[in-house]
C-alpha cells in the first residue's frame, strides 16, 4: 500500500512539471504584447518598457521559462494584473469555497445515487425502477443554469424559502449544492443501478439468501461493496466534473469561488490569476485521482497485492 | 445653451416627470436616512482607476466616491457640481472654474484649484485613456485657491459636457502620488458621498457614507453594495426576490412580466449608443459607396427591434451615429420613412448591379466583373453588448437575401477588442459589429474620433479607416464653432454627409432599462449608460411591507 502512494505521489511531480509548462506556454501563445496588456489601453511606451523590463519579458524565451519554474517551485505564482494581490493571496480562499460547494455536491449526488440506484435496482423492471430511471435521464439532460434557474424561481421566488445569492448562512448553500449535484446524482444513480442489478444476480447474493441473511444486509453490504468498484472510478470523475462545472454554478448563485475567479480573470485578461486558477483546479483534479487510486486499493484488496 | 436647447431640454425634463407619475410623486416625498442599498450591476470592473478605463460599469462603480466638476443630468443639460461656476474668455481658449470651498477628499487633503489642475495635467502628461476627448488642450493652472483655468489651442466648443464624462472626475492627487496607478485601480479616493471600504474584483465593491460631505445632509444612505451578477435572468429573480434594491440591464423579454409585479419599477429610456457594422474601406468591394448603401438598404431592422429586442430594447434610428439627447441631433429620415436606409431590399439590389455586383452564375451568390464571388466575414463578440450575436446572425440572413456571403467570426471580448484596434494594413475585419455610444450627450466625440481621417485606428476610433474632406472640415468647425445656431448647422452637415457616404452600416439605437424596488427612491437612469444613485433612500416602512429584512 505504502509503494501504491509513494509511487502516485511520485506521478504527481512529473504531471505538475507539465502543467506548469502548459501554464507558461498559455501566456506566451495567447496574441497580443503581455507588457501591453498589463499596461493598459493608452499606456506611454515608457510604462509598457517599464513593465516588459520589470517582468523580464525583455529576456530570451528559456530564461522567462526557467525563472517562472523556479518561482512556481517556491509558490510564487506572480501578482495579479489589477488587485497586485500575489495570485496565491486571491486563489486559496475560492478554493476553499469551491471545495465547499463540490464536495458538499458530491455528497449529496453520492447519498441520492446510493439510495435511488439501490432501490431501483431491488425493484427492477418495475414502476419505481421505471420512475427512478425516468428521473436520473431528466437529471442528466438537463444542463446546469436550467436546473439552477428553475431551482430559483421555484424555491426562491414563488416559495420564497431560499436565498439566490452569496454564502452566509446554511441556506444558501442547498440550491447551489442541489444545482451542482443533481447531474452527478443522476449519472451516478444510472451506474449505481446497473452494477447493483448485476452484482443482484451473482452466486454468492443467492447464497446469503438462502441463507436467510435479511434483505437489507444483501443488498447494502453483500451487493453493495463488490457493486461499489466501477462507482468509486465514477465518482471521482465526477468530483473533476464538479469543479468544472461550478464555473456555471457559481455564476448563477454569485457564489465567490476559484470558477468565477477565473472566468471573471479571462474577461479581464488577468492571465497570472487564469493561470493560478487553471493550476490549482489541475492539481485538485490530480490529487482527487490519487484519494481514489487509494479508495480503490481499500475497496479491492487485489489491488492492494499488485 | 440657447433658447431652443433649453427649451428642449425642458419638454424632455417635463415628459420624464409625466411618464415618470407616481414615481416622481413618491420622490418629493421627505427622504429617510438610514440603510444599505444592494445594487446588482452586470459586469465586471476591469479598474477602479478612471484614467484607463471608460468602462460604463467601472463609471457607475467610482460616481459614489469621486465627482466631476460638473455633471449630466437626466435631460442631457449639465449642472454644476464640483465648479461653482465658469467663464470663458471670447476666443473660447480659456475656461476659468470657480471651485467649491471647504471640501476634501476621502483621504483628508484638500480639494482645491492645485488638486483639479494636477489631475488634467496628470491626464495629459500620461495620456490617460481620455485624453482624446480633451482634444486640443494645453494645460490646467491654479489661478487661486478655488480657481482653476484650462486652456486649449482651439476653441472647444464641447468641453463643458465632456467635463461631465464620469472618467474625468478629480481623484486624490495625495493618494495617487503615494500609492501609484496600480493602486487605484482597485481604490478610488475622490471627494464623493461614499468612501470605499470593501471591493473584491469581480464580486463586490461596498462604500460607506461620507460623514464630511460638502453637501449638508447628503447622502441619506448609510452605504451601497454594488454585487456583480453577470446572468440578467439571477439579477431578475434577485430583484424580485428583494435581495437586490435595484438592477441594471434587465433581459427585455423579462421587462413585460417584472412591470406586472406592483413592487417592482422599470424605466427604459433611449441610450445614445447605436449599433452600427464598420465595414472596412480597404477592402475593395467596401471602398464602393453604393455597396455600402445596398448593405443599409438590406438590413431589416424593425425585424431586429422586434425579434432580438422585444421591441424595447432598442428603437430604430432616425439619424446617423447621433440619438435623441445629443446635442445637435435632427430627425435625418425622410419623408415616410421609420429609419434611415429603411429596409428596401429591391433598391439594395439595384444599388449591387450599379456597383458591378450581380449573380451571374444563379449560386444565389454576387460575383464581381472578374466573376470573383462577394464573401465577407463579420467580426462580432457574443455577450459583449446586449443581442450582439443574435444581430450578428439576422445580418448574416439580410446579406444572404442580398446574395453576399457572411462568415461570422466570434470572439472573445478581449481578442476582440485587439482585432479591431489595428491599424488599415493590419486589420483583419471585412465588418465587425459595433456600437457607438456617445457618454458625453455632444457629438464632438463622434466627429473627433469616429468619421475623422486623422482618427484611423489605431489613432483614434474610425475603424472603417473612412475618408472624406467634407466631414473632416464640418468637425473641426463644429469642434471649435462659438455660436450656438452655427454649430447645430455643421452638425447636421456632418449627419447629411454622413448619410450620402453610408461609411457603416446604421443599426438600431440600443434602449437602457433600470429596474428597482418600489420603496427606492431618488435613483436615476441616464441616457449615456450612468444610473446614478449616490442621493437615493429608502422607504422604510414601504419595506417592512414588502418583507425586506437586511
Amino acid at each position: 500500500m505504502i509503494r501504491l502512494i509513494v509511487g502516485r505521489l511520485l506521478f504527481m511531480v512529473p504531471a505538475a512539471f507539465l502543467l506548469v509548462s502548459f501554464l507558461f506556454a498559455l501566456f506566451h501563445l495567447i496574441p497580443g504584447d503581455p507588457a501591453v496588456m498589463l499596461a493598459g489601453d493608452n499606456a506611454p511606451r515608457s510604462v509598457v518598457e517599464g513593465i516588459r523590463e520589470a517582468y523580464g519579458f525583455d529576456q530570451p524565451l528559456h530564461i522567462q521559462y526557467g525563472r517562472y519554474i523556479a518561482k512556481v517551485f517556491q509558490g510564487d505564482l506572480g501578482i495579479s494584473n489589477y488587485t497586485r494581490d500575489p495570485v496565491v493571496n486571491s486563489v486559496i480562499p475560492r478554493i476553499i469555497n469551491t471545495a465547499q460547494l463540490a464536495f458538499l455536491s458530491m455528497l449529496f449526488a453520492m447519498v441520492v445515487s446510493l439510495l435511488l440506484g439501490c432501490v431501483s435496482a431491488m425493484y427492477w423492471n418495475r414502476p419505481l425502477d421505471k420512475f427512478v430511471t425516468v428521473v436520473s435521464l431528466l437529471g442528466i439532460c438537463t444542463p446546469v443554469f436550467v436546473t439552477g434557474l428553475l431551482g430559483i424561481y421555484f424555491f426562491s421566488i414563488y416559495l420564497g424559502w431560499l436565498p439566490i445569492s452569496g454564502m452566509s448562512s446554511w441556506r444558501h448553500f442547498i440550491l447551489p449544492v442541489i444545482t451542482l449535484g443533481s447531474f452527478q446524482a443522476a449519472v451516478l444513480t444510472r451506474m449505481v443501478r446497473s452494477c447493483m442489478v448485476d452484482a443482484l444476480g451473482k452466486d454468492y447474493i443467492t447464497t446469503a439468501r438462502a441463507k436467510g441473511a435479511p434483505e437489507f444486509l444483501v443488498v447494502f453490504k453483500h451487493a453493495l461493496r463488490n457493486a461499489l468498484l466501477p462507482i468509486v472510478t465514477l465518482f471521482g470523475l465526477g468530483l473533476g466534473h464538479t469543479l468544472g462545472g461550478s464555473v456555471v454554478t457559481e455564476t448563477i448563485f454569485n457564489w465567490p469561488g476559484l470558477g468565477r475567479l477565473m472566468v471573471n480573470s479571462i474577461l479581464t485578461r488577468d492571465l497570472p490569476i487564469t493561470q493560478g486558477s487553471i493550476f490549482f483546479f489541475a492539481m485538485i483534479f490530480i490529487l482527487v485521482n490519487l484519494l481514489v487510486d487509494l479508495v480503490y486499493a481499500w475497496v479491492d484488496p487485489r489491488i492492494r497485492y499488485d | 445653451m440657447n433658447l431652443r436647447r433649453i427649451l428642449s431640454a425642458a419638454a424632455a425634463a417635463l415628459s420624464v416627470c409625466v411618464l415618470a407619475g407616481g414615481i416622481a410623486l413618491a420622490q418629493d416625498a421627505k427622504p429617510q436616512y438610514g440603510g444599505e442599498l444592494v445594487y446588482a450591476q452586470a459586469g465586471e470592473q476591469f479598474s477602479l482607476f478612471p484614467g484607463r478605463n471608460l468602462d460604463s460599469g467601472a463609471q457607475d462603480v467610482w460616481l459614489y466616491a469621486c465627482e466631476n466638476l460638473v455633471e449630466m443630468n437626466e435631460d442631457g443639460s449639465v449642472s454644476p457640481l464640483l465648479a461653482k461656476s465658469w467663464t470663458v474668455s471670447t476666443d473660447r481658449k480659456k475656461f476659468i472654474f470657480e471651485l467649491q470651498q471647504g471640501v476634501k477628499f476621502h483621504d483628508g487633503s484638500a480639494f482645491d484649484a492645485e488638486a483639479v489642475a494636477f489631475v488634467f495635467n496628470e491626464a495629459k502628461a500620461k495620456k490617460f485613456i481620455y485624453s482624446n476627448i480633451l482634444e486640443g488642450f494645453e494645460a490646467a493652472k491654479a489661478e487661486g485657491q478655488h480657481s482653476v483655468s484650462m486652456t486649449f489651442t482651439s476653441p472647444f466648443a464641447a468641453l463643458i459636457p465632456n467635463l461631465a464624462y464620469r472618467p474625468l472626475c478629480i481623484f486624490s492627487p495625495t493618494a495617487y502620488k503615494k500609492n501609484g496607478e496600480q493602486w487605484m485601480a482597485t481604490n478610488i479616493v475622490g471627494t464623493g458621498p461614499f468612501i470605499q471600504k470593501e471591493f473584491s474584483k469581480g464580486e463586490h465593491i461596498r462604500f460607506v457614507k461620507n460623514p464630511d460631505y460638502w453637501q449638508k445632509g447628503k447622502p441619506y444612505l448609510d452605504a451601497v453594495k454594488i454585487i456583480n451578477v453577470p446572468d440578467p435572468a439571477v439579477r431578475s429573480a434577485l430583484l424580485e426576490k428583494g435581495e437586490i434594491d435595484r438592477t441594471v440591464r434587465l433581459n427585455d423579454f423579462d421587462l413585460a412580466r417584472l412591470e406586472k409585479n406592483k413592487d417592482v419599477k422599470i424605466r427604459v429610456v433611449p441610450s445614445t449608443r447605436q449599433y452600427y457594422i464598420a465595414l472596412n474601406h480597404m477592402v475593395p468591394a467596401l471602398a464602393h459607396v453604393n455597396v455600402r448603401k445596398a448593405f443599409n438598404y438590406a438590413m431589416d431592422k424593425a425585424g431586429i427591434v422586434k425579434s432580438v429586442f422585444a421591441d424595447r430594447g432598442a428603437i430604430l434610428a432616425k439619424a446617423p451615429t447621433l440619438s435623441e439627447g445629443v446635442y445637435g441631433y435632427a430627425d435625418m429620415r425622410n419623408p415616410g420613412e421609420d429609419t434611415i436606409f429603411p429596409f428596401n431590399l429591391a433598391r439594395a439590389k439595384e444599388l449591387m448591379k450599379n456597383a458591378g455586383y450581380e449573380d451571374r452564375n444563379k449560386d444565389g451568390i454576387v460575383e464581381d466583373v472578374k466573376g470573383a464571388k462577394l464573401a465577407l466575414n463579420l467580426f462580432t463578440r457574443r455577450g459583449g453588448t446586449q443581442g450582439d450575436f443574435q444581430v450578428a446572425q439576422l445580418i448574416q440572413t439580410f446579406l444572404k437575401d442580398l446574395g453576399v456571403e457572411v462568415r461570422i467570426q466570434v470572439l472573445e471580448s478581449a481578442a476582440f477588442g485587439d482585432a479591431i484596434k489595428l491599424g488599415p494594413t493590419d486589420a483583419k475585419y471585412d465588418m465587425a459589429l459595433l456600437s457607438w455610444g456617445i457618454p458625453t450627450a455632444d457629438p464632438d466625440e463622434p466627429m473627433m474620433l469616429f468619421t475623422l481621417t486623422q482618427a484611423w485606428k489605431p489613432v483614434g476610433s474610425n475603424r472603417m479607416f473612412y475618408s472624406s474632406e467634407e466631414v473632416d472640415r464640418l468637425s473641426m468647425l463644429a469642434h471649435s464653432e462659438i455660436d450656438d445656431a452655427k454649430r447645430k448647422g455643421y452638425v447636421k452637415q456632418w449627419m447629411g454627409e454622413l448619410l450620402r457616404d453610408a461609411p457603416v452600416v446604421y443599426l438600431p439605437v440600443l434602449a437602457l432599462n433600470l429596474g428597482s424596488r418600489s420603496y427606492l427612491h431618488g435613483d436615476r437612469i441616464l441616457s449615456v449608460d450612468n444610473y446614478p444613485a449616490p442621493f437615493a433612500w429608502l422607504d422604510k416602512d414601504e419595506m417592512k411591507k414588502q418583507n425586506i429584512r437586511r
